[in-house]
């Protein structure tokens, strides 16, 4: 399948080679720079290469809770296997069926959770900047799981690594990102994490599912597919978010796949051995044709999902590792009588 | 009633467009004599003497947009906090929107509200309560509430407060017959179908941030309808804290085609853009929302031109309940009534704005579009009056306001200009000392 088995230099079984982030929390992409988000995908190419039941203890004796507003199996499960495999405990805290769905705020749940002293908090919600006003509430350290139209960061780190996996390098890649864009906060992740790398990006997408001011993200926008496939690297498509949606953002299904649904016809006008990718889940006969989603020498979807579980080992770990220091560092200071 | 004499003081009066040094006495609740010369004036025996150090004697601010959340809302602000927040800003009168629990709809309703408001709240701060009717019934948006009957109650215009009329039809009825009544109609100018779900104004900053945006057409689309209806209709139409470029455009062409029109903006939108935004913090969560750079400048040259008549504060308090919340989930608004006046001052310090247009734009334009009898320093007006010290700085702290809400997109901003006393009606209703 020609997967390239890392190069990673770094040791997944030592703890000490943990990546430390520049914030106490993962939010967004926004603001990273290209070193940190270098080691981190380093650092989950060795958690990658690592033999499928191995179970390392890096976080053992911390508490990751997960709390998703928003219905997800994937990337839950995703986190949830990724927190065990490092040696944490998880609690997964029910939102549907708890008293969080019944109007108490997004601050009251977090004062209460927070009085259970959870190391990190994995949290998606439906609106759009909810992480960052949890983190101003809680102890731990905040994964953003996706906030609304706005980040889903953990996503677009697992799409380079997949990338990396299959083609060992980001930079000069031609990569369009096709579909809904205005409702995707997988889009915007992944427009400054791959700008990040070096890759140069297009936008395919109606005029009604993207913002005409996503230029200025420094990509290029095409409203038509066929043109903008044109040597391109990678197909990265996009969910239609129907349930972000207003009315009716385009005329149907029928329509959308037409112009917007990549086929194996349209595939071919990009370069030769392009690949495409999916965050899932897929509406298949929508965005891509079924018989294009199960060709594994050209989609990497599979692959994405294997990755994300390496990702946020990875993540997981690098926060925690950011709040042991800090912990470390306020101790000393309280013991040295620095407050 | 005592009387009290204003030595020293320069007043500014801009309804006559003067600006002197002089003195001032009021008497019975009105002003009876003004003078230019220093001991121009015998006073009462028994008059209070204030000698004001050449500080600016100005008309007491009358804020014509102010959401009063009384009945209905007390958690965000009760009668009291309410007036003692707009004695502290040098606010003496305030229009209150209808959108109270009950409506504003009912002619015995405003009546009482008004005497609630104004009366009973606290006799040290009273200040003086104006409504508006509600446009429609129960503010439904499609049938006209009874406007004949609420303007005989003393309603000084009608409105559907926080939402726009959209419907055509119903907007040309209550053109129609408010223009009958000679009464002004207020619009909130957005178009509710273009603006469903929007968080901010749309553009770079709401496209970055994932919000669902609110365009700028949405206040044009209406703007331009309900100027099409007043050809049709005559009348008096008022647009409400309009916040962008192309709708001042719109006003702007429509005072010079002749057509009866004014507009209101406030603080927000003279001062702040979109930008501000960016942390997701809903004290900048407003309605209309932050606009961009280039509406912000055009706010800037409406004001500076005339185009925009008046500055309200667009008082709209929240609880914490309301504003804790994800962005697009935490209900527009901010305590506004106390900062109006030092926020518009910040115009003047910058440059932008004469004091006279300051004070004329906050209290005698206001005055003229409602038709109410403040907003001037003349023999035989009402002693509605502010002292203001125009230099002294201070700095904005939610925390510290009267009102119940403390939620302002204008936290921790240094301000210059404190208002040292506050007058209604020759009563003093407020003194910092004490």
């Amino acid at each position: 399948m020609g997967v390239s088995k890392s190069k990673s230099k770094s040791d997944a079984t030592d703890p000490m080679a943990a990546i430390a982030l520049p914030n106490r929390h993962l939010l967004g992409i926004e603001g990273l720079d290209r070193p940190t988000v270098t080691s981190l995908l380093e650092r989950a190419h060795s958690f990658a290469d690592l033999a499928p039941r191995e179970q390392l203890t890096h976080l053992k004796g911390l508490t990751v809770f997960t709390i998703f507003f928003e219905n997800s199996t994937r990337t839950r499960v995703s986190f949830d296997l990724a927190a065990r495999k490092m040696g944490a405990s998880v609690v997964n805290v029910p939102v549907a069926t708890s008293s969080i769905k019944k109007g108490e705020s997004l601050i009251d749940t977090a004062v209460t959770l927070n009085a259970m002293h959870p190391d990190i908090l994995v949290m998606r919600h439906q609106n759009s900047g909810a992480s960052l006003l949890l983190s101003k509430y809680v102890n731990a350290a905040v994964i953003n799981a996706g906030d609304g139209r706005h980040e889903h960061p953990t996503q677009a780190l697992l799409d380079a690594l997949t990338i990396e996996r299959r083609l060992g390098y980001i930079e000069g890649l031609n990569i369009a990102i096709c579909g809904d864009i205005a409702n995707s906060r997988v889009a915007r992740s992944n427009i400054h994490l791959l700008s990040i790398l070096g890759a140069n990006i297009r936008v395919i997408s109606p005029t009604t599912l993207v913002p005409k001011q996503i230029t200025e993200m420094g990509v290029d926008l095409y409203h038509d597919m066929e043109e903008g496939l044109h040597g391109v690297d990678i197909v990265m498509l996009l969910r239609l978010q129907q349930e972000r949606m207003q009315g009716a953002e385009t005329p149907s299904q029928r329509e959308y796949f037409h112009r917007y649904g990549l086929t194996r016809e349209k595939l071919s006008l990009a370069n030769p051995e392009a690949l495409i990718m999916h965050p899932g889940p897929m509406n298949r006969g929508v965005e891509i044709s079924s018989e294009l989603a199960d060709d594994v020498e050209r989609s990497l979807i599979t692959t994405q999902v294997e990755m994300g579980v390496a990702i946020r080992m990875a993540c997981l770990e690098a926060l925690a590792f950011g709040l042991i220091n800090r912990e470390g560092k306020d101790s000393k200071d309280k013991a040295q009588g620095i407050s | 009633m005592t009387s009290t004499l204003f030595k020293h003081v320069r007043m500014i009066d801009p309804a006559s467009n003067t600006d002197m040094i002089g003195e001032c006495l009021i008497e019975h609740g009105k002003i009876s004599q003004i003078s230019d010369q220093s001991g121009g004036i015998t006073p009462p025996i028994d008059a209070q003497i204030i000698d004001g150090n050449a500080k600016i004697l100005a008309p007491g601010l009358i804020d014509m947009r102010v959401q009063s959340c009384h009945p209905g809302a007390a958690q965000k602000e009760t009668p009291l906090t309410l007036a003692q927040a707009a004695a502290r800003g040098g606010v003496t009168s305030i229009v209150c929107l209808p959108n109270t629990n009950p409506v504003l709809d009912d002619p015995e309703m405003l009546k009482s509200q008004c005497r609630m408001l104004a009366g009973l709240s606290d006799p040290v701060h009273a200040i003086k309560v104006y409504a508006y009717g509600a446009a429609t019934s129960g503010l439904n948006g499609e049938s006209m509430a009874e406007l004949g009957l609420l303007s005989d109650a003393g309603a000084v215009g009608f409105t559907n407060a926080t939402h726009a009329i959209s419907n055509s039809l119903t907007m040309r009825r209550v053109l129609s017959y408010a223009a009958m009544l000679k009464q002004p109609v207020i619009q909130h100018a957005e178009d509710p179908v273009l603006a469903a779900g929007g968080e901010m104004h749309e553009g770079e900053h709401s496209m970055r941030l994932g919000l669902k945006g609110i365009p700028d057409a949405a206040e044009e689309i209406i703007i331009a309808r309900d100027l099409a209806l007043l050809r049709m209709t005559g009348g008096h139409y008022h647009v409400a804290h309009i916040s962008t470029a192309k709708g001042i455009a719109l006003i702007r062409a429509a005072k010079a085609e002749g057509l009866h029109v004014t507009c209101d903006t406030a603080p927000p939108y003279a001062l702040l853009n979109d930008i501000a935004v960016r942390d997701y913090d809903s004290r900048f969560r407003l309605s209309p929302p932050l606009r961009h750079e280039n509406d912000r400048l055009a706010v800037l040259d409406g004001l500076a031109d005339g185009t925009i008549d008046a500055v309200a504060s667009d008082h709209s308090p929240q609880d914490r309940d309301v504003k804790s919340l994800p962005f697009g989930l935490a209900e527009p608004g901010y305590s506004g009534i106390e900062t109006l006046l030092a926020l518009m001052l910040t115009l003047y310090h910058g440059g932008h704005l004469s004091l006279m247009q300051v004070l004329a734009l906050t209290s005698y334009h206001p005055a003229q579009i409602l038709g109410l009898s403040g907003g001037q320093i003349t023999v035989g007006a009402p002693a509605d009056l502010a002292l203001i010290d125009i230099d002294r700085s201070w700095q904005i702290r939610g925390q510290t306001f009267a009102s119940l809400s403390g939620s302002t997109p204008f936290e921790g901003a240094p301000v210059q200009g404190r208002v040292l006393g506050t007058w209604v009606d020759g009563t003093r209703v407020f003194d910092p000392k004490s």
